[in-house]
């Protein structure tokens, strides 16, 4: 019975150490700096195991039955070690509480085995030849699980599918261990049935792995995930949950169906309806068609220009009728025509002249972004403007980042833009902030086309108005040289992000 | 009791081990090898100038007569493109520029591939000083400015200021902004930084005792006041010494920036070029800080391209000149179709010699040979510069990807990224241009480093190198392509600004004009221009006299 118990030693001292691995790549994937995340895996790893030999000393009835019993723990715990990370991850509070707790549960489990062991084989072999045999194959193994980890593991199964493999293995030694000791060991029947559950379970982990990977994505939804894709821009994922249906673009929420038109018609209507004939209309960004839909609301449309770069989003809001629905069929209508690039190099070379410009980007999150939002984009958009002609921008929240709002504001004056900032609020959002620029005087409509549900000439007037805490404390125009929006969003929204 | 494991059982063990491991590391070597980074070295036709130095035979010779023109320039860098450019705004077309290069452009050319334009070489160009003025006038005429303002500050055509970030700085694990470290530093550090800083401010202003500033660009416009000048006769390094600056960061940085821009260490470079660096830049802009430059995806390659529309009749490339000789009534300029491998010449009043000076030792015969330049004192700085494109930008942790990146623990200088002045939001590839100046040792043994050493190797070089700061940038690399500066920049060695010999090469001999970067001792936009415009007009000078 010695070889087959140090052949144990062998198989757990394997399976700890790609434990060990797991916890410290998959912290690698989602945390990044592998160096710190390796060290400090190890490190607390190698802890718990200490504690765990320490607590080894406390076990002493039945030695094989606890060593069977954390056998079967390990095997559960580290068999999902992998799973749980990834799914967790965008759930819990705090990852890293999460990761260590793992590790070091993992760890004293571990930690545990050998003395055990030990003390099981203590009767069978001489002390110094008990030490010698279980530390070689306890050694062995290690090598061997860092030497199939990479070249083996992580790219032919995948981390969560090895983590499952080796929770098996461990169930597996448990299994042989109840075999070797069924005349000694009490509970057989319940030991055999937990460990034929567990072998149930992590094989379907293993064999369902994908669709795990699959539920750890949609966690970091509320609703389920009914269209996802990444295009070579960005990762769109559209959720439908009852009746509201929300645009994720790079997990941030672009709308949601339920109060979009909010923002819709704000950004449109104040502009557009202020024009006696709109009749050409330019649309930078806003792929999904919402606003096209409110531009088509007045008649004298006689042509919408869109320009997005990203043609699946697009032709996901034009073809798709479960989306198309949402904006009316606008990408459909003949006035409207499409043009896939990039809203800067397109300006630059266009010859044409608008009455109006929508410019709805995502936010200035990065500085690729904050290009979009530099006087010398302002300065391109206006020279494709006639004489009376306006630009309406979507210019972040002047609640959550009032500099950033009012930094889009001082860019659109610099380049000669009389400007015209309001707000409105839309639940999903919040307070929400929009500038019109001018060519020449700007005056508010005194009325608006039919079936608006949120902009109305009575009540127009209030989304002009700024309260004290809305107004700006630092003024600056931003330019390509020196991005100075993005380092105010990047101020003003982390901040944010970490008061709440 | 069952016998414990024999020696020889664990002997076997042990081998079986040993065996497993080296097939499995032999295994692992050659999945390494196949998924091995495509490279290819490209550079300067080196052949042709071993062939011109050894005196090798050179092509054969052609029925052809001589092509007559009234100026030759030999070399399309940035000085003879330059000297062109004055010589045709002064009304006068009758030259011809013979490059020896397929392209033109020299250390200033540029590259393209399926993802960006990058260089090869130069990449930017500070703001210009108001004595600058030839470059203001160019850069007018370019629309890089675009007017100026009522302060006389010139306006910048924001697209080609570098976009925000400019710098940053790997230290201690993490990006920062910026390229003067600011993390880990001791008190006493933050001090000598910024004493250091108001030290080179003060050169900055001072004018000399003849009423020029104290360094000027181009700098033969500087004060020649010897409190300044004997400046030139300590090195940088001996400088900061004596005046107390020892702090290690502050000496990284400035090492660092004596090695970007002279390819030399601080040991190397005098202390009046090493403080010209700081104190020269004067540069102002109605919309952008002092200390902005101007960039494009191509580097200096768009000044170069622009220089060279216009000059279609004129530039001969693919066209090494050989040999040039006073002939009495005129300069016979022999060059060598690469093409065809024949051997033809032109004849003119004048030359401009724009290629680097030392090779004028090895072309100019009979009278003109009679140099009083000692050459032994020319000293060069290699350079390997790798295109790298990318399929992704480099993640790392720290501040978001810069202009200029840098690492200050490399030998490197860290890499310019070529996709930054796109105004496009689309992530993903990229091209990257990484610099090592090979400043470690002394020039002729890295030159030769540099040139015997293999494309892979220096690739694994490159790459274990961007991995410190990018530790995962392997697997994003979709090629590397290298190009090896053998003599990339004269060397500003300690008293070789102000020395004789410098005086002397600039001095034209007979017919011949000299107009290369090499003649201010430190090599950049600025002094290529000046160089070119000043042979230039030597020459029209000249031929309006006789
Ligand atoms: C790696 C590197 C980075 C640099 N970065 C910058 C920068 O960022 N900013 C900056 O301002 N400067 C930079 N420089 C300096 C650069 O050298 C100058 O800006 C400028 O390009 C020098 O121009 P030039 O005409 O003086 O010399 P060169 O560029 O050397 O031009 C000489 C020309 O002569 C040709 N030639 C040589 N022999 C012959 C022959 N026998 N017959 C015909 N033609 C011949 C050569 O092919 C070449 O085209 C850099 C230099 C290097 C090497």
């Amino acid at each position: 019975m010695t070889y087959p118990l140090l052949l144990t030693a062998f198989a757990i001292s394997t399976c700890g150490l790609v434990y060990e691995l797991i916890a410290g790549t998959v912290a690698s994937y989602l945390l990044g700096d592998s160096v710190t995340q390796f060290s400090t895996v190890i490190g607390v790893y190698l802890f718990f195991m200490g504690i765990g030999s320490f607590l080894s000393r406390y076990v002493n009835k039945n030695i094989v039955l606890t060593f069977v019993q954390v056998e079967l723990l390990v095997g559960l715990v580290g068999g999902s070690s992998a799973t749980l990370l990834f799914i967790l991850f965008e759930r819990v509070e705090s990852f890293r509480i999460l990761l260590y707790g793992l590790v070091a549960i993992i760890g004293i489990l571990i930690g545990l085995e050998i003395p055990l062991l030990m003390r099981i084989l203590k009767d069978r072999l001489e002390f110094k030849e008990l030490v010698s045999q279980v530390f070689t194959f306890d050694y062995v193994g290690a090598l061997l699980a860092s030497l199939i980890f990479p070249l083996i593991l992580v790219p032919y199964l995948g981390l969560i599918r090895a983590s499952f493999l080796f929770g098996l293995l461990n169930v597996l030694v448990a299994i042989w261990t109840i075999y070797l000791f069924k005349a000694e060991l009490p509970w057989l029947r319940s030991l055999r049935a937990m460990a034929v559950v567990l072998v149930i379970a992590l094989v379907g982990g293993f064999a369902y792995s994908d669709k795990l990977m699959a539920f750890a994505e949609s966690s970091t939804f509320q609703d389920p995930i009914i269209y996802s894709t990444s295009t070579p821009y960005q990762r769109i994922v559209i959720t439908g949950g009852g009746k509201d249906v929300k645009l994720f673009l790079n997990n941030n929420l672009q709308f949601s169906s339920r109060d979009e038109y909010r923002y819709h018609e704000a950004l449109i209507h104040p502009a557009m309806a202020s024009l006696k004939h709109p009749r050409d209309v330019l649309v930078l960004g806003g792929g999904d068609g919402m606003a096209v839909r409110e531009i088509l609301k007045y008649p004298s449309v006689a042509s919408v220009t869109l320009v997005d770069l990203d043609s699946e989003m697009v032709s996901l809001f034009r073809d798709q009728p479960l989306f198309s629905q949402l904006n009316g069929d606008a990408l459909k209508d003949k006035r409207v025509s499409i043009i896939n690039q990039d809203a800067f190099t397109w300006l630059k070379r266009c010859h044409n002249t608008f009455d109006i410009a929508i410019v709805d980007f995502p936010d200035p999150s990065n500085f690729s972004l904050g290009k979009l939002y530099t006087d010398t984009f302002y300065r391109a958009v206006k020279k494709v403007l006639g004489p009376q002609g306006l630009v309406v921008v979507q210019s972040t929240s002047p609640y959550f980042a009032k500099n950033s709002f009012w930094c889009v504001v001082s860019t659109l004056s610099s380049v000669g833009f009389q400007t015209v900032p309001y707000h409105a609020y839309v639940p999903s959002f919040g307070d929400w902030g929009y500038v019109i620029g001018a060519k020449s005087p700007f005056q508010l409509a005194a009325s608006y086309p039919d079936g608006l549900r949120y902009v109305s000439a009575d009540t127009v007037n209030q989304l002009f108005s700024f309260p004290k805490d809305m107004l700006p404390t630092i003024n600056s125009v931003n330019k390509l040289n020196n991005q100075s929006l993005v380092h105010l969003f990047e101020s003003e929204w982390g901040e944010y992000a970490e008061t709440h | 009791m069952p016998r414990p494991i024999s020696r020889s059982l664990f002997l076997k063990g042990l081998v079986g081990l040993t065996a497993g491991a080296t097939v499995g590391k032999l295994w692992y070597d050659w999945m390494q090898a196949k998924a091995s980074i495509p490279c290819k070295m490209l550079g300067p036709s080196m052949s042709i100038g071993h062939k011109l130095r050894d005196g090798a035979t050179l092509g054969r010779k052609s029925e052809q007569p001589p092509e007559e023109c009234k100026v030759t320039i030999i070399g399309a860098g940035i000085s003879g493109l330059s000297a062109a450019w004055w010589l045709k705004r002064q009304g006068m077309t009758d030259f011809r520029i013979l490059e020896l290069e397929s392209h033109v452009g020299g250390n200033s050319a540029s590259g393209s591939n399926r993802v960006s334009a990058y260089p090869w070489g130069a990449h930017y160009v500070p703001l210009a000083n108001q004595e600058s003025q030839y470059v203001r006038m160019l850069f007018e005429e370019l629309g890089i400015i675009a007017g100026y303002d009522s302060t006389e500050r010139p306006i910048y055509n924001e697209l080609f200021l570098c976009h925000e970030p400019q710098e940053r700085l790997f230290k201690d694990g993490s990006f920062q902004e910026g390229l003067v470290p600011k993390r880990g530093l001791q008190k006493s550090d933050s001090r000598q930084i910024a004493k250091f800083f108001e030290t080179v401010k003060r050169f900055r202003d001072t004018v000399g005792s003849d009423g020029k500033p104290a360094f000027a660009i181009p700098l033969d416009l500087s004060s020649t006041d010897q409190a300044i000048v004997s400046l030139d006769k300590l090195s940088m390094s001996q400088w900061l010494q004596d005046n107390g600056f020892d702090s290690k960061p502050l000496l990284w940085y400035v090492n660092y920036c004596c090695r970007d821009d002279y390819g030399s260490a601080l040991e190397h470079v005098s202390a009046w070029a090493g403080l010209h660096y700081f104190a020269g830049r004067r540069g102002n802009a109605a919309n952008a800080e002092n200390n902005s430059i101007v960039t494009w995806p191509e580097g200096n390659g768009f000044l170069v391209d622009k220089l060279k529309q216009g000059l279609k009749d004129q530039i001969i490339s693919g066209a090494p000149v050989i040999a040039v000789s006073d002939s009495g009534s005129a300069v016979d300029t022999v060059f060598v179709r690469s093409e065809t491998g024949e051997c033809l010449s032109t004849k003119s009043e004048r030359v401009i010699f724009a290629a680097p000076r030392f090779i004028s030792k090895f072309l100019l015969k009979g009278d003109l040979a009679k140099s009083q330049v000692d050459f032994e004192a020319l000293s060069y700085a290699p350079w390997l510069v790798a295109n790298i494109t990318l399929r992704t930008v480099p993640r790392a942790r720290g501040t978001a990807l810069a202009w200029d990146n840098v690492s200050y623990y490399s030998r490197s200088l860290g890499y310019v990224v070529a996709t930054h002045q796109n105004i496009t939001t689309r992530a993903g590839e990229t091209v990257v241009t990484y610099y090592l100046p090979l400043s470690g040792s002394d020039p002729n043994v890295a030159r030769h480093e540099l040139l015997s050493t293999s494309s892979e190797h220096w690739s694994k070089v490159i790459v274990a190198d961007l991995e410190q700061m990018h530790p995962e940038i392997s697997k994003d690399i979709i090629a590397i392509e290298l190009w090896p500066w053998g003599h990339g920049m004269i060397r500003p060695s300690v008293g070789f600004i102000w020395g004789d010999t410098r005086r002397k090469m600039k001095e034209s001999q007979g017919k011949v004009f000299f107009a290369h970067s090499d003649m201010s001792g430190i090599s950049n936009f600025e002094e290529a221009q000046y160089h070119g415009i000043k042979a230039a007009q030597g020459v029209l000078d000249q031929l309006r006299r006789s």
